[in-house]
């Protein structure tokens, strides 16, 4: 958890620090204590062998004083200078009890013992301590230690002047444990006196003395281990009236002088361990005062990952902390904004500003849902600007947005407020409406439909626009929003196909679709499966009522769905890429078929449809030419009809191709002339030969139907301007036939004359013909509706 | 006073001039001064003194701080201070105290054996002083330069020593025979 983790950090690197300062600290007064000690032990032991020097010439001071009063006694020199040795003995008796000496010997200037207080045991011998006696005779008086009768002795020697010395008094006094205790207590050291004749005397306790004499140092400092406790030893050699070794131990007890130390050093660590302590406590008010605000902001964070962009954060701190809580609210209301606009962007066309796909397939879901509970019917429309690519071709992209612009504004007016309008892209709109009854989903579709009575103005344009509505209820066509669209867009291309504004669903169109599908991966197998087959229908010279073309109409024998009119598969075959082998397929067949007709004496042209997508193979005419040498007919026995729209789609490319054709002496034909929007102009530039009327105009000719019979009329005086041959289609009476005979059309195609018939058929309705020339053109027609 | 009164003495008895013995007293190298250098004759009595001696006491010192005289010399010891003193001697050559006084003390004290006598005073115990009692006429103290003259010497043998003070060890004695007015040159070195 990083919160926790932050925290311990903090916490260890401040008691980390701290404790570090805190041992360099303690290591540093250990060493710097043991240094200390070191130096003041070591400068104990020299002060205190300085003082004990000084203890003893002083004390050598004071004997030598008494023993100067002594001799400076007028009485006492005289008796000297008697020579009278018991007087002197008892003098210096008197003399050693008066000054607590231990013994007291007169020298004479000769340097022999003259008299002493020791029974006259030296009395007469050399005076033994020569080199005290000599220093004495360099100074005038002297003193040293000096063993004797085995103990330390202090000897002071001063002369007897008269005023010249006449003779030398000397006096000794022992060095004994009072003498070793002063001199301890002076200088708070252990005392201890060594000599090689008078062995040892000393202050230390008992059992530490028994260890001395064995470690007596060569070396002036060291430290000596005596008993259990550690000394810190120095020796100090005493000047010696002899040649003996006197030496006195300064010593001192090493535990006793750390003991401050030891003490200043659990003071200080005890004073480390209650600051760690405090440092712990304040490092964790400190990191919970950064990690508690931190874990706020970190909460924060998490609501806006959540999406929440409204509950801000609340530190209420005014350092950093707080400032980056601020910057963090000013943050999450920044996304939020931003997300609000993306959202907008990725539900809204940016176009209109009307709900995009996602968004309109939202509502509907969201409305079907409610209309679950509620039992009310949701309706959608979709809906689909007429030509609305011609508008943009012809009057630009800019009028072409304004336009749906427009679309756009006005569906809004019309409906509620409840209701959506989507823009889906492109030309493509779709409503969504509550409709309580299929009568109410029909008033909202004819409502709709209205917005397109009045014209568009745009600037200086004013432009008719007109669009196919499909409409598609909730509960009546579809349980969900998916298909509930799909459905409308159903109906929508139903209303276009039928030239109606707006049009229902109708159940199981939708199966035809998913067959349409499994059609789309069949048709290639088609081919070569040979299930296609070519029926045949007859064009009619209409003045001579005799068969002259035969327009060869593709049939699917389908193994489950039996035979398929073209329209039902052709588009699939444009939509999947297949038309070319089709058309290929189609032309091969009929070329062959015209040519058999021609060999048995039919004296008659194939006419074949083309798609819009063969205008583009380039190709197309030299096999054309091939198939054409190959089965040994006339290019001019065969008729290539293009419908009008399809020349339309890429003029240029398709004129190129067209023109190929021509060339190599193929008729062209026009198809479902006047549906489509081409001008005359353009027409004119058309490398074509025949003209085939629209069948939506021939199939209800009546002498009544005026609309019609103008437009008929005009079209085959137009044609026949233009120098093309007029065909109508779409003759199905006898009525319409007498008609487009007065009109002076030149052939005449439909169920009046033949439907489309196999070829065997065809062959043989041929040769009936053949057999009744003067017959009226409908004999053998079922009332059928072409296609 | 004392050259001046030489002088006179050479000017009045220019017939009775004899030898003389011209001594130097070392101590290594430098000359020693206030020794006394003496000529013994060798078997020829000597005659009597004829004059007496002075060792005054004078700013708590005696005066002088040698004082060479003939045995048999009477030294008289006037105190010139305003302090009394108590001069005394524990030399064998002469053991003798004349206790506190003041002025001439009204006997002076012989010195009828030779030695070396050391004076003190017991009041004051920086004063000290010598008296050099020796058996001839012939005796003299070096100068600064440690030279020293025995004068008028009559022809015979001697025996010649010195003293000093702090000297130790007294150094071999010089024989000297002289026969007339010749000048006959002595060294000592002595150890202090």
């Amino acid at each position: 958890m990083p919160v926790r983790s932050f925290q311990a950090r903090l916490l260890w690197l401040i008691v980390g620090v701290l404790a570090l300062l805190e041992a360099g600290t303690l290591i540093s007064v250990h060493l710097a204590g043991q240094r200390t000690l070191q130096k003041s032990v070591r400068d104990e032991l020299h002060v205190g062998a300085n003082v004990l020097d000084r203890i003893l010439t002083q004390r050598a001071g004071q004997l030598s004083e008494s023993l100067r009063i002594l001799v400076r006694d007028f009485a006492f020199r005289e008796l000297v200078a008697s020579g009278d040795v018991p007087t002197i003995s008892s003098a210096l008796e008197n003399q050693r009890k008066r000054v607590n000496a231990g013994a007291v010997l007169l020298v004479d200037l000769d340097g022999n013992v003259k008299a002493d207080t020791i029974e006259g045991r030296m009395a007469g011998r050399p005076f033994p301590f020569a080199a005290l006696l000599a220093e004495a005779q360099k100074n005038g008086e002297a003193h040293a230690m000096i063993s004797f009768a085995n103990k330390p002795y202090q000897f002071v020697i001063v002369a007897v002047p008269a005023p010249q010395p006449i003779a030398w008094l000397c006096a000794g006094f022992e060095i004994d444990e009072a003498f070793l205790a002063d001199v301890s207590r002076l200088t708070t050291l252990d005392v201890s006196l060594w000599s090689s004749t008078a062995g040892l005397i000393s202050t230390l306790p008992a059992d530490e003395r028994a260890d001395l004499p064995a470690a007596i140092p060569q070396k002036q400092e060291t430290t000596l281990r005596l008993g259990n406790a550690e000394y810190a030893t120095l020796v100090h050699p005493l000047h010696t009236g002899d040649n003996a070794r006197v030496e006195m131990l300064l010593q001192r007890n090493l535990a006793k002088a750390r003991e401050p130390f030891v003490r200043l050093e659990l003071t200080i660590f005890a004073l480390s361990f209650v600051m760690l302590l405090a440092a712990v406590v304040a490092a964790v008010i400190f990191s919970r005062s950064v990690s508690r605000p931190l874990r706020v902001l970190a909460e924060g964070a998490g609501r806006v990952e959540r999406g929440d962009y409204v509950s801000p954060i609340v530190v209420d701190q005014k350092d950093e902390i707080g400032q980056l809580a601020t910057a963090f609210n000013q943050m999450q209301a920044a996304i939020g904004a931003r997300e609000e606009q993306i959202i907008h962007q990725a539900t809204h066309d940016a176009l209109t500003g009307l709900p995009n796909r996602t968004l309109f397939l939202d509502r509907l879901s969201q409305s079907i849902e409610a209309s679950k509970r509620s039992g009310e019917s949701v309706g959608m429309i979709m809906m689909d600007v007429d030509r609305f690519k011609e508008i943009n071709d012809t009057l630009g992209h800019h009028f072409g947005d304004q336009l749906l612009i427009e679309i756009g504004r006005r569906l809004t007016l019309t409906l509620r407020q409840s209701d959506t309008v989507a823009r889906l892209g492109g030309d493509e709109f779709a409503v969504k409406f509550t409709a309580p009854t299929a009568r109410h989903a029909t008033e909202v579709a004819s409502r709709v439909g209205t917005i397109f009575d009045a014209p568009f103005i745009l600037g200086d344009v004013s432009i008719d626009v007109n669009a196919s509505l499909g409409i598609a209820l909730y509960q009546m066509h579809a349980d969900d929003a998916d298909t509930l669209m799909k459905r409308a867009d159903i109906a929508m291309y139903d209303a276009k196909k039928n030239h109606t504004r707006f049009a229902f669903y109708e159940p199981g169109r939708d199966e035809h679709s998913l067959r349409r599908l499994a059609l789309m991966m069949e048709l290639r197998q088609a081919v070569t499966r040979n299930e296609l087959e070519l029926h045949f229908q007859p064009k009619v010279e209409v003045s001579r009522d005799r068969a002259v073309h035969a327009e060869a109409l593709v049939r699917w024998k389908h193994p489950r769905h039996g035979l398929m009119r073209p329209d039902e598969f052709i588009p699939l075959a444009e939509q999947t890429g297949n038309i070319s082998l089709i058309t290929k397929w189609v032309v091969r067949r009929a070329v062959a078929e015209c040519a058999e007709w021609n060999r048995v004496g039919l004296d008659l042209s194939v006419a074949v449809n083309l798609s819009a997508l063969d205008l583009f193979d380039t190709e197309l005419p030299t096999f054309i030419s091939g198939l054409l040498s190959e089965a040994g007919l006339p290019p001019s026995r065969l008729v290539l009809e293009i419908t009008e729209s399809a020349v339309m789609k890429d003029t240029a490319y398709a004129l190129k191709v067209l023109r190929d054709l021509k060339r190599r002496g193929v008729v062209l034909a026009i198809d479902d002339f006047g549906t489509g929007y081409s001008s005359l102009a353009h027409l004119k530039r058309l490398p074509v030969d025949e003209l085939k009327i629209d069948k939506s105009f021939v199939q209800n000719l009546t002498e009544t139907a005026t609309d019609d019979l103008v437009i008929v009329r005009s079209t085959i005086e137009l044609g026949h301007n233009m120098g093309l041959v007029v065909i109508a289609e779409g003759v199905e009476s006898q009525e319409s036939w007498q008609i487009l005979k007065r009109l002076g059309c030149d052939m005449g195609q439909g169920y009046f004359m033949s439907p489309p018939l196999p070829a065997a058929e065809f062959r043989k309705w041929c040769e009936r013909r053949a057999a009744l020339p003067e017959q009226a053109p409908g004999l053998a027609a079922h009332p059928q509706r072409s296609e | 006073m004392r050259l001046v009164s030489s002088i006179l003495f050479l000017l009045a008895t220019p017939a009775l001039l004899g030898a003389t013995i011209d001594a130097v007293v070392r101590d290594g190298r430098s000359g020693v001064h206030d020794a006394v250098v003496y000529a013994v004759p060798e078997g020829r009595p000597v005659p009597p003194p004829r004059r007496a001696a002075v060792m005054e006491q004078k700013n708590r010192a005696f005066i002088p701080h040698v004082l060479a005289v003939q045995t048999g010399t009477a030294v008289r010891f006037p105190n010139l201070d305003d302090v009394q003193h108590h001069v005394y001697s524990f030399s064998p050559a002469k053991t003798f105290q004349l206790p506190l006084y003041k002025g001439s003390p009204p006997n002076p004290v012989l010195f009828d054996k030779a030695g070396v006598v050391t004076l003190g005073c017991n009041i004051h115990d920086q004063m000290s002083a010598f008296i050099i009692v020796v058996d001839t006429p012939y005796f003299e103290k070096t100068a600064a330069n440690g030279r020293a003259s025995l004068r008028d010497l009559e022809p015979g043998r001697y025996t010649v020593r010195v003293w000093a003070p702090e000297m130790r060890g007294e150094p071999a004695p010089a024989s000297v025979t002289v026969t007339g007015d010749e000048r006959v040159e002595v060294s000592f070195n002595i150890r202090r």
